[in-house]
């Protein structure tokens, strides 16, 4: 096999290990890239990643705590690369209600350090919700690993939300967002 | 000793507080640690005796993981460009619900993935599928599982399962042989290793029948890192039965 069909196989390896999910969670972690590809495997993932980029997509790579150097205990992933439209959240089976729950719990986590009160979230999605529909967002919120909730009813920001949200533009999108609304209703 | 009991009680305030800051992830800056360290200062001066050194030691601690969680709190804030959280929450509640999505989506890189099944998922599957009892009165869509279909159901589970009681059966006999060869308790780890991983965690899984049914004790050792199993010839009934997580090295 010559060394372009070996980089081309190591490539459908590695689109095959990012995309089909082989464990509970999502994302494959560097080591088993590494036992897969070669010790190499960055380069397969570099090339990965430029190809993956042409159609929207992109890898992402998120470090352990305390370990950011270290390329084998970190976890990658598929993301999309561009955001989604109101239409796109729709069509995918999303409920807006859902997001928007999402999104204030997010906005709270991410201002205050990662880590509120489940009380503090509550009242703030009782603004918005009944009780009832707050608590069944945020326990799905937990579900699909979002956030955490920790003894003491104190809520964390979930593994999920480190690899899908960029939590500073969520917190710099909802300032923004005010100043929108402001303007139209001038 | 009425003095002595105010100031414990003092100190084991001071240690709550620090305690509930750091759990419910509550601003860290709204505690005067130099007072708190002043305090703590009177109380060592006042009451030099050994009783009182330890929580004095603990308090110290408390004080000091509060200081370490005040240098999180201003990087974590220093990344959130210093918006307060409490501009945050007044600025969601006057958004409406659509803004809301919007900002979040600005924000927002789902991860892409994919499900895929198995031939082994799907003949789970099946079987779970064969396996539920069927519906009262006669279904009006999907297909019917025949009498038949049941019988053949029914009867590969009742294979499957006196398959599975042999194992454990001859796990059994060959732990109480090994057992009376060495005289004493054996070594979970070594009596579980098989040829390969799969044999070691068909062994693992197999005692773990055993040990739940009464069969096989389990002793463990934190300080050795041992776990010893010592098996009897009948079945025991325990007394307060406790649960032991023991994991496998290899890639599930």
């Amino acid at each position: 096999m010559s060394g372009e069909e070996s980089f081309s196989r190591r490539l459908m390896i590695a689109a095959t290990m990012l995309l089909f999910k082989s464990h509970r969670r999502p994302g494959v972690r560097g080591w088993e890239l590494k036992h897969r590809l070669g010790k190499n495997y960055m380069r397969v993932i570099d090339a990965l990643n430029s190809r993956l980029k042409q159609l929207g997509l992109e890898i992402k790579t998120v470090f352990e705590e305390g370990e950011e150097n270290n390329l084998d205990r970190a976890r990658f992933y598929v993301v999309l690369s561009h955001p989604l439209t109101m239409s796109d959240l729709v069509a995918a089976g999303w409920r807006i209600d859902e997001v928007a729950a999402l999104s204030i719990t997010l906005s709270i986590l991410s201002s205050r350090g990662g880590k509120a009160p489940l009380r503090d979230v509550l009242e703030v999605l009782e603004t918005k919700f009944p009780k009832w529909k707050a608590e069944t967002y945020l326990e799905r919120a937990i579900r699909r690993g979002y956030i955490e909730r920790l003894e003491d009813d104190v809520l964390t920001i979930g593994w999920r939300t480190k690899v899908e949200v960029e939590q500073k533009a969520l917190l710099k999108a909802v300032l923004e967002a005010r100043e929108e609304k402001e303007i139209r209703s001038d | 000793m009425r003095r002595i009991e105010v100031t414990r009680e003092e100190l084991e305030r001071i240690i709550k507080l620090c305690e509930n800051i750091e759990k419910r992830g509550l601003d860290p800056f709204t505690v005067n640690i130099r007072e708190l360290l002043e305090k703590l200062r009177r109380i060592v001066e006042e009451n030099p005796n050994l009783d009182h050194y330890i929580i004095d030691a603990e308090t110290l601690y408390r004080i000091s993981a509060l200081i370490a969680l005040q240098h999180k709190w201003l990087r974590e804030k220093a990344k959130a460009l210093f918006i307060d959280a409490q501009m945050i929450s007044t600025r969601l509640v006057a958004m409406d619900k659509k803004m809301l999505v919007k900002a979040f989506l600005k924000a927002w890189h789902p991860i892409i993935s994919l499900e895929q099944i198995t031939p082994q998922r799907l003949r789970q599957g099946l079987e779970h599928f064969l396996s539920l009892p069927p519906r009262s009165g006669s279904r009006e869509f999907g297909w019917k599982i025949t009498d038949k279909e049941m019988k053949l159901a029914k009867a590969r589970l009742e294979l499957e399962e006196k398959a599975m009681m042999e194992k454990i059966k001859a796990l059994h006999r060959e732990l109480l042989r090994r057992f009376e060869e060495q005289g004493g308790a054996l070594d979970y780890w070594e009596f579980i290793k098989g040829k390969n991983f799969d044999e070691t965690f068909e062994r693992a899984y197999l005692l773990s029948f055993l040990i739940t049914e009464g069969y096989v004790d389990v002793k463990r050792n934190p300080l050795k890192n041992e776990v010893k199993l010592i098996p009897h010839k009948e079945q025991v009934k325990r007394k307060s039965p406790t649960s032991l997580v023991i994991s496998l090295r290899g890639e599930i």
